[in-house]
């Protein structure tokens, strides 16, 4: 298990505490941060824990991102720019 | 911040425009920001409270500067124009004043280019509340050793200090709180009148505060 954080500057900050199996590229836990807008804020939690076991992957990670964020509004980041974030803990 | 969610929580057709000041003096942290986003033992040593917000956005410093909240049923479900709406109160506000403000999306207003009011909303049970503050005066060594804020928040900026992001508009608390009642008064098209809170909202509130913003596991979520 390997832990890393990221900072990423997108319209807003979005920080990454990752935590993930080098072995299997899957993340094990995450915490997303920053001074960005999500409506309704409940679906960050959501999106955290739909991202535990998935691949550290570009592709798969933003289609996840996606599927997790529909039906909300972000203000400060958006699909691509949060996986950016992610991977550049790896 | 408990009086706000036990306002939302209360409030009718009746929009709520909350005027007021912090004492002492705080740092509030938006409601998705770290805990490390703060300087917690610089907060302990200053005397300065922490709260997180039910709103997201960035961590604010609460010292000589105007806060207000605006509590409605009626908005638009378009969030940048509802922003756009409340901060229009904002400028106007600040326009009274002599001040020449620009609304800058989502939550900035600038003048100058420097940044003198921020804003964030949430909404919950069909009520939006945008709370928002007016920097009277900076004091940007105070307000920056309070605050861990990583360079990269003004990577896209032409500034090389965060520091120079903020300014104050150095007018008194008071001029400045007529200025936005009459704006309000007139953006939403409606009368003020002063309100006192009910027992049943004072209640609430005192609830909220003891249970929920006084609370590490509110305050240290992330």
């Amino acid at each position: 298990m390997r832990n890393s954080s990221s900072v990423y500057k997108s319209k807003k900050l979005v920080q990454i505490s990752l935590s993930y199996d080098e072995e299997n590229h899957e993340i094990h836990s995450i915490k997303i941060t920053g001074d960005f807008f999500l409506y309704p804020e409940d679906r960050l939690e959501l999106l955290e824990t739909n991202l535990i076991g998935v691949k550290v992957d570009r592709n798969i990670l933003r289609k996840k991102i996606e599927e997790s964020l529909i039906d909300s509004q972000t203000f400060g980041f958006d699909s691509k720019s949060l996986t950016e974030a992610i991977m550049q803990c790896i | 911040m408990a009086l706000d969610e036990a306002l939302m929580d209360s409030t009718d057709s009746t929009i709520i425009l909350r005027i007021y000041g912090w004492n002492p003096s705080c740092v509030s942290i938006g409601y998705f920001q770290s805990i490390n986003d703060i300087n917690l033992k610089k907060c302990q040593q200053e005397r300065v409270d922490v709260v997180r917000r039910m709103t997201g956005g960035g961590a604010v410093f609460h010292e000589s500067e105007l806060t207000y909240s605006i509590i409605t049923k009626k908005y638009s479900q378009n969030i940048l124009e509802s922003y756009k709406l409340i901060c229009n109160v904002i400028t106007s506000a600040l326009k009274k004043l002599g001040i020449d403000g620009q609304f800058i999306p989502l939550n900035d207003i600038v003048v100058n280019g420097k940044k003198v009011c921020g804003n964030a909303q949430t909404r919950k049970k069909n009520t939006l509340l945008q709370q928002g503050t007016i920097l009277l005066k900076v004091n940007a060594e105070k307000m920056f050793s309070l605050l861990n804020v990583p360079q990269e928040k003004i990577a896209d900026k032409e500034i090389s200090d965060v520091k120079e992001r903020v300014m104050g508009i150095n007018r008194k608390f008071d001029e400045v709180a007529d200025s936005l009642k009459q704006s309000a008064c007139e953006i939403f098209n409606s009368g003020l009148y002063d309100s006192q809170l009910t027992k049943e909202e004072m209640e609430l509130s005192e609830k909220l505060s003891l249970e929920k913003y006084s609370s590490e596991k509110w305050n240290f979520r992330r």
